[in-house]
């Protein structure tokens, strides 16, 4: 497997996904391509890119939610956010994704 | 000095920045990473999670509190750093 190959192909099918919804990739180059070496290593352990930062648990329909770019199922969430959880995506209008924190779901106001 | 613990994963960038926040502040502490332990330890762990919605990791629990995401300021002030 040529990782860095696979790596810019997820780079440019993510591109296509995430544009219309808002999104852009991390300006962070570092951690951008820190995380998609993770999910290269999680497609070729599960077959699929899930999310380096949250668990996979063998439950079909809740792992679905985990598939990179996982933004459409978590969008309330990652709106307020203005990032997804594990930072690879960040509204277009970020500049600054270091002065983004992880928030928890529950800590999210509701409506 | 409040007993610290954690759930990670050892794909999560900010988890790799949680553990080397308490090391670098000499704060001992316990985690288990997720995604390498057995089926059993991970139904245990998903449970906690549920039980306080979280849906990700880092899960941090510094005495009595539980922290979900890498917050450094929080975790400061649980430990009165």
């Amino acid at each position: 497997m040529n990782v860095e190959a696979r790596k810019r192909a997820l780079v440019h099918f993510y591109t296509k996904v995430v544009t219309p919804l808002g999104y852009k990739f991390t300006p962070d180059e570092e951690l951008k391509d820190f995380l998609l070496e993770q999910e290269v290593g999680l497609e070729q352990k599960h077959g699929v890119p899930f999310c380096p930062c949250q668990p996979i648990t063998g439950e079909r329909a809740h792992d679905m939610t985990l598939v990179c770019p996982c933004i459409p199922f978590h969008r309330a969430h990652y709106d307020y956010m203005k990032r997804c959880w594990c930072g690879l995506f960040v509204r277009q209008d970020v500049t600054d994704p270091d002065s983004l924190p992880q928030i928890p779901l529950s800590e999210v106001p509701r409506g | 000095m409040k007993k610290v613990s954690m759930y990670t994963l050892s794909t999560c960038p900010w988890c790799r920045k949680t553990k080397a926040f308490f090391a670098s502040h000499d704060v001992p502490y316990d985690f288990i990473d997720y995604d390498l332990a057995d089926e059993a330890t991970q139904k245990r762990i998903m449970a906690e999670l549920d039980a306080k919605q979280a849906t990700g990791f880092p899960f941090v629990r510094i005495g009595d509190d539980v922290v979900v995401g890498y917050n450094p300021a929080r975790y400061q002030q649980l430990l009165g750093l």
